[in-house]
């Protein structure tokens, strides 16, 4: 016999999607279950680089970034929690003339949407504001509001508030199958069954499967993005650093680690949980790293990892309802930058599931937005 | 900027690629290259002969005689290493391993990357953490290290107190004693109660008798030079503010405190998981060794296709076994690249594995015998440092247990415990053994940090600085060429 649990909506995924979104709908007093298949923030939300970025966004998610970026600023408080939220600012770092010529081309589109949040810097200001920048290295662009927080405990800060307001966790829950029974949803375990009138799929990179048993075929893809972390190091960047047109990002933590990303993406096996890194790459990204900040020359590497994550061919997120099913709803494939968005997309979720709509314009994230009308 | 080539060929590839010149290592590469097989050893010291025959052949001491037979005959089969056909990289650290056979290292300031068909892991032992009351002191060192000192140049300390239980502790006191070094006092920590619960496998242990004597051996060396030896001691405690000054400890129903400035301690050796671990190679805990060993058959071979692992990385045998482990680990490998025949491979195999079967039935005497005390590896203070890495005490992790971190990793994620740069290789076992004692349930079930590459800290320039080494390539750099011992 199978455990059976009744709830207003069940989530499937415990990932920082899923907690944000049951903290929302548990503080306006729905019951919410949230499945998980390994243990919550095991996942991308928990291993990922931690950047809260809104410099650089794709249009489309300007309006949600921004809101994203206000609300990380008072999140500890909001959640009683400690995220490790920094706010240290974002450069993007231009290494020649073209990078300027893209960065000027890219603040007119901004201005001209009435977006003032991404400042050029020129080369004094770059030097002023990172002394240890390599020579070459021309001008710049900066968001002030931006900075980084620490993904396993900000992810777990939304959980335990979650709980707080009351949703349930399950934890090594493998979501297997989603039928319709009645007006409810069935959803079930190896071992449990839940009912509920609605649900949120936040499944991460097992997200297109869990799609399809709802009903929505969806072109998603996913990668395993790596990560490396040095030895602490004597303090040389506050801000967080990108480059322009270059594989480069890292920050400099407050022990003086220095986490180093830029997108270079592994092999992944979602199956088993398990991720391959290609070190080549690693070591292409290395080079970048001590050609930017020739500092870099003296740092240790301490670990490398990658994460799983879900990537949609424009490289944005699915946000909304279902297609093909009622009091069904979509939330993934965040295409490596869905840690910043947390705090509103499960405001964004909560809304559509309580409500049925919400204050931000969700067509760039159709889940069916690549589905031909014609064969 | 070197090439990376994409794709190594097949003849780019070694058939079998061993990590670990210690006596398994080495007795495999012997046998692997007699048979035609491509061999490569990697290992990351100057020269070959591992833990135990650390520069046999070139120790900085005028008498290494001091050592001990068993040092020096290991001259023997690093001679017979030198003499066969295999690659051999020394001074090579290899930092990541993977199961599609590809092998990273570092080398002369650069990463070597190479493949290879089969990969035999056999990096032997380190030794168990040691984690009482400011064991992270300046002047508090493993005696392993302290041996290490002493084999590779000729360091030693005066007055040094040693501590804890097992038969290597006693061989570097008398190592010492016979260098005519100062010994302040050896206190032993092995309870009185464990030469009865030992008896119970005596049987095993007296078809190696000449192992049974070389402990009462070498006990009687050290009394005899008259150093104060405690036994049965307990509840040991390093004191000191900035540094060590001293040990306090009970024996004999009496609180004793000596004075030294160089504390070391041991208290047995455990598997080196480095690499067994982040291959992801099924693991159990041996409760009679109290540590993790991954799952093997007879040959060593795991459950990756490509891994097979021999000597002390496999579960601490001791050098003796670590040989014919090698040897049988090279036999099979050898069969499954079809460079020999199963028949051939059992009938070569068949005086060592019965060699090992009566070393094997000695091991559960000297393993119950030299059972570390629960409270010299579960420690109970709340101020005691479990991480030296970051300095987190069992305070901080019990507080991250009630956090709701129920296994390792969710600890290290809460804590930062084992975060630092050891990443958790050095904590690990106390932290399996402290969840499950709050959990209540056998370490099996609680599991062991998720190791990742790089093995040890890796230069960005060193990794930056990236080659391929192909079989059929050979190596130019301007470290010393490869020099067999
Ligand atoms: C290496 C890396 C670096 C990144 N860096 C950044 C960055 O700097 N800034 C940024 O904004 N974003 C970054 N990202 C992206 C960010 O981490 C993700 O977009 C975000 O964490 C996605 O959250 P999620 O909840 O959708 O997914 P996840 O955290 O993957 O959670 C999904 C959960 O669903 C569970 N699940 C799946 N299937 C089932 C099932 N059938 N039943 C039950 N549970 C199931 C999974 O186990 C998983 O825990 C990075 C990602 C990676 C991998
Ligand atoms: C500190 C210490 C001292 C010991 N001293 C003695 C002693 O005096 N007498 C005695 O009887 N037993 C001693 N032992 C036990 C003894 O080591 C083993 O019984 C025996 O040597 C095991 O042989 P092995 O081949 O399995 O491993 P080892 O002899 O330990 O050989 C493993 C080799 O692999 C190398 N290695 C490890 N990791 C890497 C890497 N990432 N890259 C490249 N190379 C690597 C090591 O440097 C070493 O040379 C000692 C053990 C330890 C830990």
């Amino acid at each position: 016999m199978k455990r059976s649990s009744k709830a207003d909506v069940v989530i499937i995924g415990g990932g920082i999607q899923g907690c944000a979104t049951a903290w929302q709908l548990a503080q306006r007093g729905v019951s919410v279950a949230v499945l998980e298949k390994d243990t919550v923030s095991r996942h991308a939300s928990g291993v990922n680089a931690g950047g809260v970025r809104l410099l650089g966004r794709h249009l489309a998610e300007v309006p949600l970034s921004i809101a994203a970026m206000k609300r990380w600023h008072t999140l500890d408080n909001d959640l009683s929690g400690d995220t490790g939220f920094r706010a240290r600012s974002l450069i993007n770092i231009a290494a020649d003339e073209q990078d300027l010529d893209t960065l000027n081309k890219r603040q007119q589109l901004m201005h001209s949407q009435g977006y003032f949040h991404e400042q050029l810097i020129d080369v004094k200001e770059l030097r002023e504001r990172l002394p240890h920048v390599a020579d070459h290295c021309v001008g710049g662009v900066l968001s002030l509001q931006d900075g980084y927080a620490i993904p396993y405990q900000a992810t777990l800060s939304f959980k335990r508030a979650a709980q707080l307001a009351g949703a349930t966790f399950y934890e090594g829950q493998e979501v297997k199958a989603i039928r319709k029974l009645g007006n409810d949803w069935l959803v079930s375990t190896h071992n449990s069954e839940f009912e509920a009138p609605k649900i949120l799929n936040c499944a991460g990179a097992w997200a297109d499967l869990i799609s399809v048993m709802i009903g929505d075929n969806v072109p998603m893809s996913y990668s395993a993005p790596m990560l490396g972390i040095t030895a602490r190091m004597p303090h040389f960047a506050t801000p967080v650093v990108g480059a322009v047109s270059r594989p480069l990002s890292f920050k400099q933590f407050e022990n003086g680690t220095v986490l180093l990303g830029g997108g270079a993406k592994g092999f992944a096996d979602r199956a088993n949980n398990r991720t391959r890194l290609d070190y080549s790459l690693m070591a292409a990204g290395a080079r970048n790293a001590i050609e930017f900040f020739p500092i870099m020359k003296t740092a240790s590497i301490n670990r490398m990892w990658s994460g799983l994550e879900a990537y949609m061919p424009d490289n944005l997120p699915v946000l909304g309802p279902s297609a093909r099913s009622e009091n069904a709803w979509h939330a993934f494939a965040f295409s490596a930058h869905g840690f910043q968005l947390a705090p509103i997309v499960g405001e964004i979720m909560a809304d559509l599931i309580t409500t049925g709509g919400c204050q931000f314009d969700l067509e760039p994230f159709r889940v069916n937005r690549y589905e031909r009308k014609v064969l | 900027m070197p090439e990376v080539k994409p794709e190594m060929t097949a003849s780019d590839r070694y058939d079998i690629a061993i990590i670990g010149a210690g006596p398994a290592g080495m007795a495999a590469a012997v046998i692997a290259s007699a048979r035609g097989a491509s061999v490569i050893l990697l290992d990351d010291k100057p020269r070959s002969g591992g833990q135990i025959y650390r520069n046999v052949d070139a120790s900085p001491l005028d008498k290494p005689q001091v050592l001990g037979p068993d040092y020096l005959r290991g001259a023997e089969l690093t001679a017979a290493f030198a003499a066969c056909s295999a690659r051999y990289l020394p001074a090579t650290q290899v930092w990541h391993l993977g199961d599609n056979g590809e092998i990273l290292c570092s080398r002369n300031g650069a990463t070597l990357r190479l493949t290879a068909r089969q990969i035999l892991v056999a990096t032997g032992a380190m030794e168990r953490p040691f984690p009482i009351p400011g064991w992270q002191l300046p002047g508090v060192m493993s005696a392993g290290s302290a041996q290490v000192m002493l084999k590779s140049d000729g360091l030693v300390h005066d007055n040094p107190v040693f501590a804890g239980t097992g038969p290597l502790l006693y061989l570097i006191v008398a190592q010492y004693l016979r260098l005519g070094v100062p010994v302040a006092a050896v206190v032993d920590t092995t309870p009185l109660a464990n030469y009865f619960s030992a008896m119970r496998y005596a049987l095993g242990a007296v078809r190696e008798p000449a192992m049974l004597l070389k402990g009462v051996g070498l006990l009687n060396e050290i009394r005899k030079a008259g150093v104060p030896v405690y036994r049965g001691a307990q509840g040991l405690e390093v004191i000191g503010n900035q540094s060590a000054s001293g040990l306090r400890f009970q024996s004999g129903g009496q609180q004793h405190e000596i004075v030294a400035e160089q504390v070391f301690l041991h208290q047995g050796v455990i598997p080196n998981l480095n690499f067994t671990r982040a291959l992801g190679l099924e693991q159990h805990w041996n409760p009679g060794q109290l540590c993790w060993q991954p799952a093997l058959d007879q040959w060593g071979q795991s459950s990756v296709a490509v891994i097979s692992v021999a000597g002390d990385a496999s579960g601490i045998v001791g050098a003796d076994a670590a040989e014919r482990n090698g040897r049988l680990s090279a036999l099979n490998m050898l069969a499954r690249l079809e460079k020999i025949s199963l028949a051939e491979r059992d009938q070569q195999a068949s005086a060592d594995l019965q060699a090992l079967a009566s070393l094997n039935a000695f091991r559960p005497f000297v393993d119950q015998l030299y059972r570390p005390l629960d409270s010299h590896r579960i420690p109970d203070n709340p101020d005691t440092v479990v991480c030296r890495c970051e300095e987190k005490t069992l305070g901080q992790l019990r507080a991250g247990f009630e956090m709701g971190a129920r296994e390792p990793n969710q600890l290290k994620s809460l804590t930062r415990c084992g975060m630092g740069p050891c990443q958790g290789r050095m904590c690990g076992h106390t932290v399996s053994e402290l969840l499950a004692k709050w959990r209540d349930e056998p370490v099996e079930n609680v599991g062991y940090y998720r190791l990742r590459s790089p093995m040890r800290l890796l230069r960005l320039a060193e990794m930056s600085n990236f080659t391929e080494l192909s079989a059929r390539d050979a190596l130019v750099d301007t470290l010393a060429t490869e020099v067999k011992p």
